[in-house]
């Protein structure tokens, strides 16, 4: 898969895997394309090549989650979390109350992400931390085969990223979903996830984080001042367990055509 | 077309004060509350989708609506809203189709239905008379087609409101996130412009040109201040808005006061948009 924007190549025949029930991790400095393969992911960026999306075993296209990035949104509008997580999926309008069952879908939803008081709380009021998890949650809402992240942790501080990441962990393997996340924390790539897509415009290296973030293709990717973090990320900060692939979840490959 | 005479008769009979007796008032006072639910609603939008500008650029292209309506020989009440839904529908089909900003695109569309509105109407003196019509507004000119024309508009608007307003929301706080969680974005945007552009025109007839954009954001401002949830705000904006025209028609109308009653109406939802910030000042002091 190749992505130009206004001539630029910002993807460079790019062929990647994305394993079933996994957690992969797309990582590279800034600007290097990270987001921009998400989005030719998710199919709201014009490519060349191909994403090929596996079906559910039952045949059908995955359901599709979806976490932006420090998502930028008007924050005085007075919009509660339960509206919030109500507006996707009840019909009639808000104006006329959220109904009882989609109170207690919503309420069942900010329990699975720790932010079960956050319910009655106005979106705009909540923390950076807080509204991820409350992102998550209504990603969530779609009851998704393939939960797509968009540097979730960005501008979050640490306890409320180490938070998100747990929850996320045990959500993955309650659910048995498909993960990917764009992020530049190594150290996230080294206890989180179970496969890893080095980018740089081009793919650098993919497969099992530690065989792939070595000082050669971190240099690579990021340049010369990265040779000592190998070193770190393996005892990095984020205290999240790895939970191994089942075959519950769709797989993604995108490549060359 | 229906008798409207006893609904008049009923209005008349329901608020008992005198300037309420005569006809052109009763038909006012059914064509404003027929009009302030709809813009109220179709303003809680307007303002959380930054679109106060689109209107604006909406209200200006009912000059050109005029003046092409003289040169085919179609009537102004259809000539206008043809030409407001086009615009309205062609900003949107612009804004998704390039790579300017959104203000840039409007004002660019802006620009030429204002000129090409009053380059006709500088070749026709005739239609120049009309321009101070379109200006300021005359809700007391309304006409039995004109309510009829309001009453149809608002049913389409209620289904559309009933229908829509959670995705709208939803369009509001992040049109992308909205996108990729099957929200059909772009056929809500195009619906939601031509519904705008038809409701902006038919509030050109009763606020002018002018005012037509403060009726839509105006009681939509006071009542973000004042909601603390979706529902919350829309209800404030309807009842702001209602109460604004029926209390503007009224003053407007009592012999020691005798102003227009477009201005009247704004000023009194300008009041309640004052009085928004006492309960904003008070969450705040409570926050600290």
């Amino acid at each position: 898969m190749s992505v130009v924007l206004g001539g630029v190549p910002v993807l460079d025949r790019i062929t990647a895997m994305i394993p079933r029930g996994g957690c992969t991790c797309i990582v590279g400095p800034n600007g290097a394309g990270k987001t921009t393969m998400l989005m030719a992911l998710l199919g709201k960026m014009p490519h060349s090549g191909a994403v090929r999306i596996s079906r559910m075993p039952d045949g059908r296209a995955p359901r599709i989650g979806y976490v932006p990035q420090r998502m930028d949104f008007d924050r005085g509008m007075p919009l509660t979390v339960v509206e919030f997580l109500a507006m996707g999926v009840q019909r009639r309008p808000l104006w006329l109350g959220v109904g009882r069952k989609f109170r207690e879908r919503a309420t069942d939803l900010l329990e699975r992400v720790n932010a079960s008081h956050l319910g009655s709380r106005r979106l705009g009021a909540l923390s950076g931390g807080e509204l991820q998890r409350v992102l998550l949650a209504l990603a969530f809402q779609q009851d998704p085969d393939l939960l797509i992240l968009d540097e979730p942790a960005a501008g979050v501080d640490f306890r409320g990223g180490q938070l998100f990441c747990e929850v996320l962990e045990n959500l993955r393997a309650a659910h048995g979903f498909t993960q990917v996340m764009v992020t530049h924390d190594l150290g996230l790539v080294s206890n989180h996830a179970t496969h890893a897509v080095l980018l740089n415009r081009q793919i650098i290296a993919e497969g099992r984080p530690h065989d792939i973030l070595t000082q050669e293709h971190l240099t690579a990717a990021f340049g010369t001042h990265m040779g000592g973090a190998v070193v770190d990320i393996a005892t990095g900060p984020c205290h999240c367990t790895n939970h191994g692939p089942d075959d519950a979840s769709p797989g993604v490959g995108g490549g060359q055509e | 077309m229906p008798d409207l005479s006893g609904l008049m008769h009923l209005v008349g009979l329901l608020i008992p004060i005198e300037s309420m007796q005569s006809l052109f008032m009763q038909k006012a006072f059914v064509g404003l509350l027929l009009l302030a639910p709809m813009t109220a609603a179709m303003g809680v939008q307007v303002v959380n989708l930054r679109m106060a500008f689109f209107s604006d650029a909406i209200s200006h292209s009912a000059f050109a609506g005029v003046a092409l309506g003289m040169l085919f020989s179609i009537h102004p009440h259809w000539a206008m809203p043809l030409l407001g839904v086009t615009v309205g529908v062609g900003i949107v089909a612009i804004q998704r189709h390039s790579m300017l900003s959104s203000d840039t695109v409007i004002g660019v569309l802006f620009a030429a239905v204002t000129a090409f509105g009053l380059a006709l109407v500088s070749r026709a003196p005739e239609l120049a008379r009309d321009t101070q019509t379109f200006l300021y507004g005359d809700i007391l000119t309304i006409t039995d087609f004109d309510l009829m024309q309001l009453a149809m508009l608002l049913v389409v608007l209620t289904v559309f409101e009933i229908w829509s307003f959670n995705r709208m929301l939803y369009i509001c706080i992040n049109p992308r996130l909205a996108e990729i969680h099957r929200v059909a974005v772009a056929t809500y945007q195009y619906i939601f412009a031509a519904l705008l552009a038809l409701v902006v025109i038919f509030s050109v007839w009763a606020m002018g040109v002018l005012l037509v954009t403060a009726l839509l954001v105006v009681p939509a401002a006071a009542a973000r201040n004042l909601a603390r949830s979706a529902g919350g705000m829309f209800w404030w904006a309807v009842t702001i808005s209602c109460s604004s025209a029926v209390a503007g028609l009224l003053i407007s109308a009592l012999p020691q006061v005798r102003t227009a009653t477009g201005a009247t109406i704004i000023l009194i939802a300008f009041a309640w948009f004052l009085v928004s910030f006492v309960p904003v000042a008070a969450r705040r002091e409570s926050a600290r």
